[in-house]
């Protein structure tokens, strides 16, 4: 399996990269690193701007929503992966994927436990053939 | 080993002040050589996320059993320091960002330049971070000094949970916030520090000219590794300081 | 095994020296500790994972013989419990996880696919001394008070519980660590080292299965990772996550304790998986029936793995809806598992089959597995689980499938790489002897605890009622003979490399690559880069010439 070879958008400083970039790299270019600090450090004011409100429940889903458009950024741009191969990008984003399952399980656990009490009753009389403990006025044992 | 010589790939250096790059003897070429570490470590990325993961599952699992609490928790941090501090490791990741590319176009000094900023910035947020945990100790909602001391079974009190202002006197299990609250910060506090380290191993060695537009992988995997750091820190963030 | 002399073989003149492989090729302690070959790490595993079986081994006997008599031969009930959790942590954590990925997997994988080493040999390395720091750790745990929650360490009581449980989850954790780092290695190894022409579809079996493993290893690792983490910091300064007194949520442990230890138990049996993949068709000279179904059979297993977790904790207070999920999608988990135990019997089926000791080994995992599978799928009913969670029902399943299956197909592999690894065969008629008396003893000590668990008999207990007698006393006598059968397997394994009776140089007509590099192989496992053009299992490319010959 041939992984993808990339071609080189060398940007920015007028540097030579003949011979020794293997041809497999994207450089990215400083306007670009600067803009997508702006987008974060913006991000990060909206955040707090928002967490100024109460949404009551909608605070976290919120709060996790503009995280993850940061995150997302930081991912893609910082840490390159929008340019990476397919592979890597499957590998680390898989992480999140199994993750979910944890947080999905758990918590879905803890919410359907009040559920619970709807579906557990006491039998008040004793049911014919069931084992039962017998009661205190039955004489001595 | 002598079979290894004739296998050897060598890239060369590109310019006086850089020095050649020997690929490792078990890859055929240098491309194989920086995917395959590249591979490696976002495999170790993804190890990290789940790491963290599951403390993470132990915030929201309580953040829904006990909402009171957290909402009042929150309350007793300082949104301030936190923005502070998400802003200085978004600034260091940056930094971060700039070093490696520098390392990638062979530009020396400026490598040298962004990783000790980002360095800084390490340093700076351990300096925010000490700064919030002396106000808890002085508060009393975690006495470093009796963290270890357990607690009492007859009142269910922690002993390092002392409140000597009862902000958390009609919440159940107070001290499970900040119990929590420690334990995502330390380990995230270790990872800052274990990243700083491994940015001074890579700023000695692109200080040697060991990294050159040939070979920038280390200095792009410690790279990888701060934007990790940063990354928890931007969920962390909005779940203890600002969610509640 | 015939007498012909080849007309060219350079071998045999009496003043030739051995050829030089990666055995002989460097000498000296620090050889071997700082080695960065793959298959000398993998012989390090070896050495280390048999010993911890044997050590394994050893508590299992105990127990067993403590359990001759309903009041308890052996041990107070305290001693009892320290003496199953330590059997139950020193086989999972230090043997049956590791082994068979630390060991076969390291030397065979590489050379399976034609890569002069693993990706990231030094990483490699450091998996081995990790391995080794957590063993180390786990001895010390019992010198420092030993540990007697079970190997599941269930809060509240691994929580109050006066014993070393903060080092023993240290020597987890790095256990853990260990686990992680294989698994990246042999993932990056599998994307990048193929040699040229080897598709993915021309990777060997065994490849895939020990591919899978490692993305379970690296994606349900960390979050044994961070429990053990958190236990430990729950008993150093009381975060109260998991103990009720503070308002904390024991099943939760279970849950994260779980997510884990259900994709292990993954991790464990697919290099198995694996092996036996290979063997059914080398020893019936058959390619594999269903490729690719094995193959994505592999990864179907691996994925589901993680959806099914909290079958274990049916009596454990989850909510019902999610007990009826969990319980819902373990079934999904059969079909897989089921497509491979069909598989491989086709494989078998009208093929060329040697019974020799590696074939014996494997068909007796085929019978084994079936009763641990199809014993787990009962287990995964809701309803019945109910009634058979916690009893010895539950306790004979995992040893079908972690005992009767895993070990069985560690063994099948060492045998049916023995000659490759180290150039000499072993004596096959004691291997053969061997093998019966494991298959006899393992089903006596086991048969019986499906019986007498359904019957009530609960786990862990260090005393029981004069009912499950006989049940108890088979069971026990069975373990002395499994016992005595696997001390003859070490005997004559050991003596091989002491008689060294030279093996072929392709002892049993494999076609793989690691049948292909020389016996045993050289340091960079290939004089030249080979280039795969065949298809996986084409047995018309066999040189039957190299199966005459010795290596």
């Amino acid at each position: 399996m041939s992984d993808k070879t990339q071609s080189d958008h060398a940007q920015g400083d007028g540097h030579a990269h003949g011979e020794l970039d293997m041809g497999h790299t994207h450089v990215s270019s400083s306007a670009m690193f600067m803009t997508v600090l702006i987008a974060l450090l913006f991000l990060t004011f909206i955040t707090v701007a928002v967490a100024q409100f109460d949404f009551g429940s909608a605070n976290m889903l919120i709060a996790m929503g503009i995280a993850s458009v940061k995150a997302s950024l930081v991912i893609a741009f910082f840490m390159h992966l929008k340019w990476d191969t397919a592979v890597n990008k499957l590998m680390f984003l898989s992480s999140f994927l199994f993750l979910s399952l944890l947080f999905i399980f758990t918590l879905a656990d803890q919410f359907t436990r009040r559920l619970d009490h709807e579906l557990h009753t006491t039998p008040s009389e004793p049911v014919d053939g069931a084992w039962v403990q017998p009661a205190k006025s039955d004489g001595p044992h | 080993m002598s079979h290894d010589d004739h296998h050897a790939v060598v890239i060369p250096a590109p310019g006086s002040e850089f020095v050649p790059h020997t690929v490792a003897h078990h890859f055929s070429t240098p491309v194989q050589e920086f995917q395959a570490g590249k591979l490696g470590f976002w495999l170790f990325l993804a190890t990290e996320i789940l790491l963290f993961g599951g403390l993470f599952a132990a915030y929201f699992y309580f953040h829904e059993l006990f909402p009171q609490t957290f909402r009042v928790g929150g309350e007793q941090l300082d949104w301030r320091l936190g923005a502070l501090n998400t802003s200085v490791l978004l600034l260091s990741s940056w930094t971060m960002a700039m070093g490696v590319r520098s390392a990638q176009t062979s530009q020396k000094t400026k490598t040298i330049v962004y990783l000790i900023l980002t360095v800084l910035g390490a340093v700076g947020f351990m300096v925010i971070k000490f700064i919030e945990y002396r106000a808890k100790n002085e508060h009393g909602l975690i006495c470093f000094g009796h963290l270890f001391d357990g607690y009492d079974m007859a009142s269910g009190q922690v002993s390092w949970f002392k409140d000597y202002h009862g902000v958390m006197a009609n919440v159940p299990h107070g001290h499970m916030f900040f119990a929590i609250y420690l334990t995502m910060t330390a380990i995230h506090g270790l990872h800052v520090i274990i990243g700083a380290i491994a940015i001074l191993y890579v700023l000695r060695g692109t200080a040697m000219g060991r990294y050159h537009a040939g070979y920038y992988l280390p200095v792009d995997l410690v790279g990888l590794y701060w934007h990790l750091v940063d990354l928890i820190w931007i969920f962390l963030f909005p779940l203890l300081y600002l969610v509640p | 095994m015939t007498t012909n002399t080849p007309a060219i073989d350079v071998q045999k003149s009496p003043a030739a020296a051995p050829r030089e492989n990666y055995l002989n090729c460097s000498k000296g302690f620090k050889s071997w500790a700082l080695t960065l070959d793959h298959k000398r790490i993998g012989l390090m595993y070896l050495v280390g994972v048999s010993i911890a079986f044997l050590a394994g081994g050893l508590f299992a006997l105990l127990v067993r013989l403590h359990l001759w008599e309903p009041e308890g031969m052996l041990f107070t009930n305290i001693e009892y419990n320290q003496i199953f959790t330590l059997h139950g942590a020193f086989m999972v954590f230090l043997f049956v996880i590791p082994a068979i990925p630390g060991s076969l997997g390291n030397v065979v994988m590489p050379l399976m696919v034609g890569a002069k080493d693993v990706a990231l040999p030094k990483l490699n390395l450091l998996s081995f001394y990790l391995w080794l720091a957590g063993a180390v750790l786990a001895v010390l745990a019992i010198v420092l008070g030993g540990f007697d929650t079970g190997w599941t360490f269930y809060a509240p009581y691994s929580l109050y519980t006066d014993r070393a449980i903060v080092t023993i989850g240290m020597a987890i954790f790095i256990l853990g660590f260990s686990s992680i780092f294989t698994g990246l290695n042999f993932i990056v190894t599998v994307h990048k080292l193929r040699a040229p022409g080897m598709t993915w579809f021309r990777m060997p079996l065994f490849v895939w299965a020990i591919y899978a493993t490692a993305i379970l290893q690296v994606l349900a690792t960390p979050v044994l990772g961070i429990t053990v983490l958190l236990v430990a910091f729950e008993r150093l300064y009381n975060i109260g996550i998991f103990d009720p007194r503070l308002g904390g949520d024991p099943v939760l442990f279970e849950h994260f304790f779980w997510f884990y230890s259900h994709p292990a138990v993954y991790i464990m049996v697919l290099p198995a998986f694996g092996i036996i993949s290979e063997l059914v068709s080398v020893h019936s000279r058959k390619p594999l029936f269903g490729y690719k179904l094995i193959a994505f059979s592999s990864i179907a297993i691996a994925v589901i793995s993680f959806l099914v977790w909290g079958h274990h904790m049916f009596t454990s207070g989850q909510s019902t809806y999610a007990m009826f999920a969990f319980s819902f999608l373990t079934f999904f988990v059969a079909i897989p598992t089921a497509i491979k135990e069909f598989s491989w019997v086709a494989t078998v089926w009208k093929g060329s089959v040697a019974l020799n000791s590696p074939m014996l080994y494997t068909l007796a995992f085929l019978i084994i597995f079936a009763i641990g599978g199809l014993t787990g799928v009962i287990l995964g009913a809701l309803n019945v689980d109910l009634h058979l969670h916690d009893t010895y029902f539950v306790v004979a399943h995992f040893h079908y499938v972690m005992m009767g299956s895993i070990a069985l197909a560690f063994f099948a592999g060492l045998h049916h790489w023995w000659p490759k690894m180290f150039g000499v065969m072993y004596n096959e008629l004691q291997a053969k002897i061997a093998c019966a008396t494991i298959f006899i003893g393992f089903n006596l000590t086991f048969l019986p605890q499906f019986v007498m668990g359904s019957r009530g008999m609960p786990r862990r207990y260090a005393t029981y009622v004069p009912e499950y007698v006989p049940y108890h006393q088979a069971s026990t006598i069975g373990a002395v003979i499994l016992g005595a059968g696997v001390a003859l397997m070490v005997f004559y394994l050991l003596a091989s490399l002491l008689i060294r009776k030279k093996a072929k140089e392709n002892q049993w007509g494999g076609v793989t690559l690691d049948w292909i590099a020389p016996t045993p192989p050289p340091h960079l496992n290939f004089d030249e880069e080979p280039k795969v053009v065949h298809e996986v299992y084409d047995y018309s490319t066999l040189d039957y010439d190299s199966m005459q010959r010795d290596c």
